[in-house]
């Protein structure tokens, strides 16, 4: 995400960041108002995109930052801010998930907007059409399609893939955020991809 | 490289994330397995796909109702504590410490170091001092006279690697009599005024009185005062008081020889010339004695004195003949 910034100008980025933080824990309402101002974008990103809901999303804006509020002070400059309110965001989301997971649809079959089924990876390996996104698909319906694939994924293999593939972090990354290894979050994509592969695959 | 390896490190590569040398090994790898060529297609495929759920910036009016909401919620929090906040702050504190072990082992190991040098130190202060310690008394050994004075110290000695010192002192008490001149105590210390008082104020009341008792006749041989007059006479610093002592040995010139003897040093040999000239008339009665003539001869040929040499001239000039 900021992979063309020297070290130094990161720090000097944070900078600001810190006395602000540091306001914050001390009780400054101010400091904490502009702290959420800085990420609350996108944490409603990332939870709207996960939960597809709005009302979801809301929700877990409030839960995240009222607990980073509670608990500023226990933060400790050991990581990023950044990477501390997204540890918050991404355990409320995988609660979420989790509760979703045991009332989820089943959206095996994808279904164009004129009831017909479609062989999404039939279409697309054979006319090569990867290497041409502006393919006449609905896409709303094929979203909708994708949604159901990605819900087949367990709740840790989905926030895996969100913040990889929709939300561009580093391996590394994710790996702080979930309170992981690299390694694992690394293996937790590869199947997550596996998984998605064979669900497209069993949509025709 | 196997196929199950390749394609993990596909995955990782459609990400970005798989460094140039393990790339490099997988493209030899994928020029010559059909199989995982095509998993690299279904994998791009599945990326496009999945692209098709995009990712929507939040609306407006959903980030003002979330804002809001999360407002009042903040507003509803009772205020922190200033001993949660002190609390948080410690905890921090000693999380900082937990990160950093070396150094928190370190200042265990100097501050235990001080501690533990200056424990040493006081002990073995403490052990030279009860080394070089007789018993010590619990309080100073100080006994105090009601009222009393020290006059002097006489001396002062420092015992050996200690901190004790004896201190030789001397004490007076005051004390007051009233009595008659008459009365041998008060003359004995009215001649004691005379000898050893450091004022001359004293000395000059004590002889005073001394020299009037004996030119009243009051037994002035048997309590010693004579003595102790001629004894002002003949040292005492202050002319004033040597003065009255002359006065108070006039009557005793003719018949004590050692008065007479005493008048003569006086005036030979005293400062004031008020006592040399009184001298003179106090020998006047006894000019005919050979000594007192002897002296009133080399007074009257040689002194300094101009007066004198001419008051000696004229008691010599009354004496026809040397006795």
């Amino acid at each position: 995400m900021d992979g063309g910034k020297s070290a130094q100008e990161r720090m000097q980025a944070r900078a600001p960041e810190m006395e602000l933080i540091r306001e914050a824990q001390a009780g400054s309402r101010a400091a904490f108002d502009a702290l959420v101002r800085q990420y609350e974008h996108q944490v409603l990103r990332l939870a709207l995109h996960l939960t597809g809901s709005e009302h979801d999303a809301e929700d877990i804006y409030q839960e995240a930052f009222l607990k980073a509020y509670r608990y500023i002070g226990n933060f400790r400059f050991e990581c990023s801010f950044y990477t501390w309110i997204y540890r918050i965001v991404t355990n409320l989301c995988l609660d979420q998930l989790r509760r979703k997971k045991t009332r989820r649809e089943d959206h095996a079959v994808v279904l164009d907007h004129s009831g017909d089924e479609i062989d999404v990876l039939a279409s697309v390996s054979d006319d090569r059409s990867f290497s041409n996104p502006a393919k006449e698909l609905d896409r709303k319906v094929l979203g909708a399609r994708i949604q159901a694939a990605l819900s087949k994924l367990t709740p840790r293999e989905r926030m895996v893939f969100e913040l990889k593939h929709y939300q561009g972090l580093r391996l590394r990354t994710i790996g702080e955020m979930l309170s992981t290894t690299e390694e694992t979050a690394k293996n937790t994509l590869f199947r997550a991809t596996k998984k998605l592969r064979t669900q497209l695959a069993e949509l025709r | 490289m196997n196929c199950e390896l390749a394609h993990e490190r596909l995955v990782t590569a459609a990400y970005g994330e798989l460094p140039d040398e393990q790339m490099h090994e997988l493209e030899r790898h994928m020029t010559g397995c059909p199989d995982c060529h095509s998993d690299r297609e279904q994998l791009q495929a599945m990326k496009i796909l999945a692209d098709a759920l995009p990712v929507l910036e939040p609306p407006a009016n959903l980030v003002a109702r979330s804002r809001l909401r999360l407002e009042e919620a903040l507003d509803a929090l009772p205020p922190k504590r200033w001993y949660d906040r002190l609390s948080q702050r410690m905890l921090n504190n000693f999380a900082i410490l937990q990160t950093a072990p070396v150094a928190v082992c370190l200042l265990l190991v100097v501050g235990a170091g001080a501690g533990i040098l200056g424990g040493y130190e006081f002990a073995q202060g403490r052990a030279a001092q009860l080394a070089g310690r007789t018993p010590i008394p619990k309080t100073p050994s100080i006994i105090e006279q009601p009222a009393a004075e020290i006059t002097n110290i006489s001396s002062i000695v420092r015992q050996p690697n200690s901190e004790m010192v004896e201190v030789r002192y001397n004490q007076i008490v005051p004390q007051q009599m009233e009595g008659s001149l008459d009365d041998p105590k008060i003359r004995e210390l009215l001649m004691l005024a005379s000898e050893n008082s450091a004022s001359a104020g004293v000395r000059d009341d004590s002889v005073g009185l001394l020299a009037a008792e004996c030119r009243a006749g009051h037994s002035c041989q048997a309590a010693g005062i004579r003595d102790a007059l001629m004894v002002v006479l003949r040292y005492d610093k202050n002319s004033g008081v040597r003065l009255k002592a002359l006065d108070g040995l006039e009557p005793y010139v003719a018949a004590d020889t050692r008065v007479r003897d005493a008048v003569l040093e006086a005036l030979l040999n005293d400062a004031d010339p008020r006592i040399r000239t009184k001298a003179v008339d106090i020998l006047e009665p006894v000019e005919a004695d050979t000594s007192v003539r002897q002296v009133l001869h080399s007074v009257a040929t040689s002194d300094q004195n101009r007066h004198l040499r001419t008051v000696s001239r004229k008691v010599l000039s009354r004496v026809p003949d040397i006795q």
